[in-house]
């Protein structure tokens, strides 16, 4: 099949993640009719985060890799643009291929050594390494430690940053530039050999290839979106701090996909909507209905969780296949 | 660093690491045993705390609040596991993840609305706040010493329980071939029901025990279950005895390396240096005692045994 | 007939209305859900209690204050900050109590136009080469405290001392700050882990060490910890210890009696003498069940400072606020505060000491003053 078909193919299976992708693009028509631009700023966040999460995706929902330590990779990305900021590079494009270059060394270095190990010993090195990552970055007094550096937008020769919406396309852009690669991968040999190894990997060992250059190259390839969702979140933030690689980080990237629905395309974008909406939206219910409680938000959001793990099997997007018959 | 000091230190190791053992004896049974990622385990922690903590302000007896508080938290891990636990014991890890880390949430917030956001008071009681001098001239805090007798008495009490009692017999049975078990007549789910209640039950213990030396706050369990996590890896999932020896080293290599590591780390660098180093490493040495074990052991050091 | 008379009269009863004053707009972002919800709770307590003060107004003027929960985020707080400057379009963006919190939203708001008041943090780039002329502070630089605490114990003669403080940017920044004035023997300047609950290692090491005085910086739950751990190994009989942002309103309450005789620097206490922080701690401990810590003074005196900007002014413009207060004279709980160039406060400095009150409450009483009028040490690398 040829490129344009596969992504059409591509396109009919995975609706839910095209549908969002194309409301994306659209939003900012309704928030400048609106009046609201500032919903803008959420829907940068949420499509950094989803990016982030499918970057993850690619090795823990594809590739039963359950690697704690991603969003260490956000971070580096992070700092990538932080650190060139410092030194007096503006270039948002050489931001963004240090940022690549960083995270895929980084992530062949970290999953050559973590990739040795498997199930839960797995995650805690990756743990481990995000940890060691974290402490790192809080010890460089140089770039502000845990107060982190305050930063300017990046300046991509071509897109003028400052102008409002062409920071948010530049996000949409990349977003569903890892959306569409994530889509070829996946249904490559490559992505179809990784879900093997996910679903039994002495039977993969048993056909005569080696599982791990697999696992690492999946590995390497989600450092890198990971970095890239960093890069672009410095440049929206305009703030860098370890905050960003902290574990906790790395968890909610888990708990979006896991919510999104694992190992399929539009998951983890769909989770990082349905998680970042809700935590806008709780707050607010919780104004209205229980005033005196309102801080305390949370404990409509953990049963929340809960009532989707056991009522809707394959997370939202095991919903959403029911609801549709089938369809994605 | 006298050799005074550095026993003195072996000993906080050993009050440290037995402490450590009281969460992750639990930890390791609902994980190993039952194959459930049970992350809200560290909850389980703070409802004994602050059972403890209530009870002995309302009674004003601590060791009252204390016999009070234990069959509150057997029964809150009962309910827990009636109410909720038993329907996901099928489901993928990756859902059992997302449903405790909802329920972390849940159980924060609940005690946040119960007793409010600030610390809850807890004090040692005044019979236990003496000093014991367990070498010359370094006076011990008796509470801490009660703490390791607690630990050890209960690392005896569940060996017991597992290995020489029946119900021991049907728990390791169950964890084994649950068909066969079922077969038999044993009623599998109340035993789950049973060992996941005694689980919860040590974790509340370790949280009566830690009250009075620490802050009772809300989301106090979390720090405590990462490293309650590093301790079962070491130890090798499923294994209370790995448990032991494991929280023990990671509660030793803890201690001393924040004590040592800056010392060491002075005599080849500057005292800066050392300053910056020292602290930044030592929060990392559990995590890298855990990789260098995984290396050579990677199972850990015990093979699941109960 | 009877519709265009109502209608007539309706005409000019509008009319006959005035122009709507000027009405003054504040944001203000604290930490309300999540594991420091207290601090922000107290602080939110605070400024309801000021607007109660002042019936509702701010400078005589309709008031509107939008409370916003940053949730400790550094994304949440700049999407927030995003929203009350440009959708809500509020004159003032006030309160943030973390440093990370602040570096992130300062250039953004300030660059705005919007006036930014802090009633926390004071992370020291902002203080100095970093600083911008729509940033006030009505709290402290973060080094102040602890300078005081150093300069107390130089002039008090105390030959040794022991330093601890968490490894984080705070736990450095306070003690440089003390090392600023403190020239006597540093035995040992040890770093714990953030978030560390216990401390009997360090504590066992200290013993051995044998240390005149020991200073501490412990924030927190960390704090809570370490005093208690301190009382329950009878450290008193070894050293005596010395803090700053350890023993407060946020801990006394957990601390009892445990904490009296902690000694401490600060730059406001609730028995300070004014009219002012009487009124505010009186009516606080009425209506809240407690003594009000730091934060919810410093919370108190933002409002109070915009309530007397404002009114200054004559209007809500930023711009003309900010100008009013760079010029000091404002009324708060610590008097009449001054303003240094780089727009924070010159203050004094307290000794205090952790104290139980006549209802057998656990508060902190003031038993000197160690600087007068005192500045920070970044406002001459400030330049507008």
């Amino acid at each position: 099949m040829g490129a344009l078909k596969i992504l059409l193919d591509g396109a009919n299976r995975n609706r839910t993640l095209f549908v969002l992708l194309a409301g994306f693009a659209l939003f900012p028509i309704y928030t400048g009719i609106a009046d609201l631009p500032f919903w803008n700023d959420l829907a940068m966040r949420i499509m950094i985060l989803g990016m982030a999460a499918m970057g993850l995706n690619l090795v823990l929902g594809y590739g039963g890799m359950v690697s704690f330590g991603h969003a260490a990779f956000v971070g580096v990305g992070a700092y990538c643009v932080g650190i060139s900021q410092y030194y007096g590079l503006y270039n948002g494009w050489i931001h963004i291929i240090m940022a690549l270059g960083a995270c895929g060394a980084l992530g062949l270095a970290i999953g050559y050594l973590s990739l040795r190990t498997s199930g839960i010993y797995f995650i805690m090195i990756t743990l481990a390494f995000a940890q060691m990552l974290f402490f790192l970055f809080v010890s460089l007094e140089q770039f502000g430690g845990d107060d982190g550096m305050s930063i300017d937008r990046a300046e991509f020769i071509i897109i003028d940053l400052w102008e409002p919406l062409r920071l948010y396309y530049l996000i949409w852009a990349a977003l569903t530039l890892s959306s569409i690669l994530l889509m070829f991968i996946v249904r490559s040999r490559f992505g179809v050999v990784l879900q093997a190894i996910k679903g039994n990997e002495s039977r993969v060992e048993a056909m005569g290839l080696a599982p791990l250059p697999f696992k690492i190259t999946g590995y390497v390839i989600s450092a890198m979106i990971c970095g890239l969702a960093g890069a672009l979140f410095a440049s929206w933030q305009e703030y860098v701090s370890p905050d960003i690689m902290h574990w906790t980080r790395s968890g909610e990237l888990m708990i979006i996909i896991i919510l999104g629905g694992l190992g399929t395309l539009s998951g983890p974008l769909l989770g990082a909507v349905v998680f970042l909406l809700l935590e806008e939206i709780l707050p607010e219910l919780m104004h209205v209905v229980a005033p005196n409680y309102a801080e305390n938000w949370m404990i409509i959001f953990g049963p929340i969780l809960i009532a989707v793990v056991l009522f809707a099997r394959g997370g939202l997007m095991g919903l959403v296949q029911r609801v549709t018959g089938g369809r994605t | 660093m006298t050799i005074t000091l550095l026993l003195e230190q072996m000993f906080n190791g050993l009050q440290s690491g037995v402490t450590l053992f009281l969460i992750a004896a639990g930890l390791t049974l609902i994980l190993g045993i039952m194959d459930f990622v049970f992350l809200a385990h560290g909850a389980q922690v703070m409802i004994g705390a602050y059972a403890a903590a209530s009870l002995t302000a309302l009674t004003g007896n601590f060791f009252l609040g204390i016999l009070l508080a234990i069959p509150i938290t057997f029964a809150s891990g009962f309910l827990l596991e009636f109410l909720l636990i038993r329907h996901l014991y099928r489901r993928d890890h990756m859902d059992q993840v997302l449903a405790t880390f909802g329920l972390i949430l849940f159980f924060n917030e609940l005690i946040r609305i119960g007793f409010g956001p600030a610390a809850l008071f807890s004090d040692l009681p005044k019979a236990l706040s003496g000093f014991v001098n367990i070498l010359p001239e370094a006076p011990y805090p008796m509470f801490r010493l009660v703490v390791i007798l607690v630990g050890l008495a209960c690392a005896i009490g569940i060996h017991v329980l597992v290995s020489h009692t029946r119900v021991g017999a049907m728990v390791r049975a169950g964890a084994n071939n649950e068909a066969m078990t079922a077969a038999l007549g044993i009623n599998i789910r109340l035993l789950r029901r049973f060992v996941f209640a005694v689980g919860a039950c040590f974790a509340g213990v370790a949280g009566m025990m830690i009250g009075p030396l620490t802050a009772v706050e809300p989301g106090m369990g979390e720090p405590l279950l990462i490293l309650s996590l590093v301790v079962i890896i070491i130890g090798g999932i499923g294994s209370v005895r790995g448990a032991f020896v494991a929280a023990v080293l990671v509660g030793m290599v803890d201690t001393m390396g924040r004590v040592l590591l800056p010392v060491i780390l002075r005599s080849f660098m500057g005292q800066a240096a050392a300053d910056g180093a020292g602290p930044a490493l030592a929060s990392m040495m559990v995590y890298i005692l855990m990789s260098l074990i995984l290396v050579f052991r990677p199972t850990g050091l015990f093979s699941p045994k109960g | 007939m009877k519709k265009i008379l109502t209608t007539a009269i309706a005409a000019s009863l509008v009319a006959a209305v005035p122009a709507l004053a000027d009405t003054v707009k504040v944001g203000y972002m604290t930490t309300l859900s999540g594991g420091a919800g207290i601090i922000g709770k107290q602080m939110q307590n605070a400024v309801n209690l000021a607007m109660e003060h002042t019936g509702g107004k701010l400078g005589g003027m309709d008031a509107e204050v939008v409370f916003v929960d940053d949730q400790r985020k550094p994304d949440v707080a700049k999407q927030l900050a995003n929203r009350l400057v440009k959708s809500d379009k509020v004159d003032v963006v006030a309160g943030v109590i973390w440093s990370n919190l602040m570096m992130a939203i300062h250039k953004p708001v300030t660059r705005s136009g919007t006036l930014l008041i802090s009633s926390n943090a004071g992370p020291s780039p902002i203080a100095g080469a970093g600083c911008h002329e729509n940033f006030v502070s009505m709290s402290w630089q973060n080094d102040q405290t602890p300078e005081g605490m150093g300069k107390y114990m130089q002039d008090a003669g105390i030959k040794s001392v022991y330093l601890m403080a968490p490894n984080y940017q705070a736990g450095k920044d306070m003690l440089s700050g003390f090392k600023r004035h403190y020239k006597g023997e540093v035995v040992a300047e040890v770093y714990t882990q953030l978030g560390q609950t216990d401390f009997q290692a360090e504590l066992s090491t200290l013993r051995a060490a044998k240390p005149e005085a020991t200073f501490i910086f412990q924030p927190g739950g960390m704090g809570i910890n370490f005093v208690k751990q301190w009382n329950q190994a009878g450290m008193d009989s070894v050293s005596k210890l010395y803090t700053v942002f350890t023993v407060d309103g946020v801990s006394l309450p957990a601390l009892k009696d445990t904490a009296v005789g902690v000694v401490s620097t600060q730059t406001w206490s609730p028995d300070l003498d004014n009219a002012m922080n009487k009124k505010f701690v009186a009516d606080y401990k009425a209506k809240f069940g407690g003594y009000p810590s730091f934060y919810a003074a410093q919370a108190y005196d933002t409002m109070m400072a915009i309530d007397y900007a404002a009114g200054k002014a004559g209007s809500s413009d930023s711009a003309a606020m900010r100008d009013v207060l760079a010029k000091g004279g404002i009324p708060t709980t610590r008097g009449s505060l001054a303003m240094n160039s780089n727009q924070f406060p010159i203050q004094n400095i307290y000794l205090r000491e952790a104290v139980m009150d006549a209802d057998g409450v656990a508060t902190t009483k003031v038993i000197g003053t160690v600087f007068e009028n005192h500045g920070d040490a970044y406002a001459k690398d400030c330049k507008f």
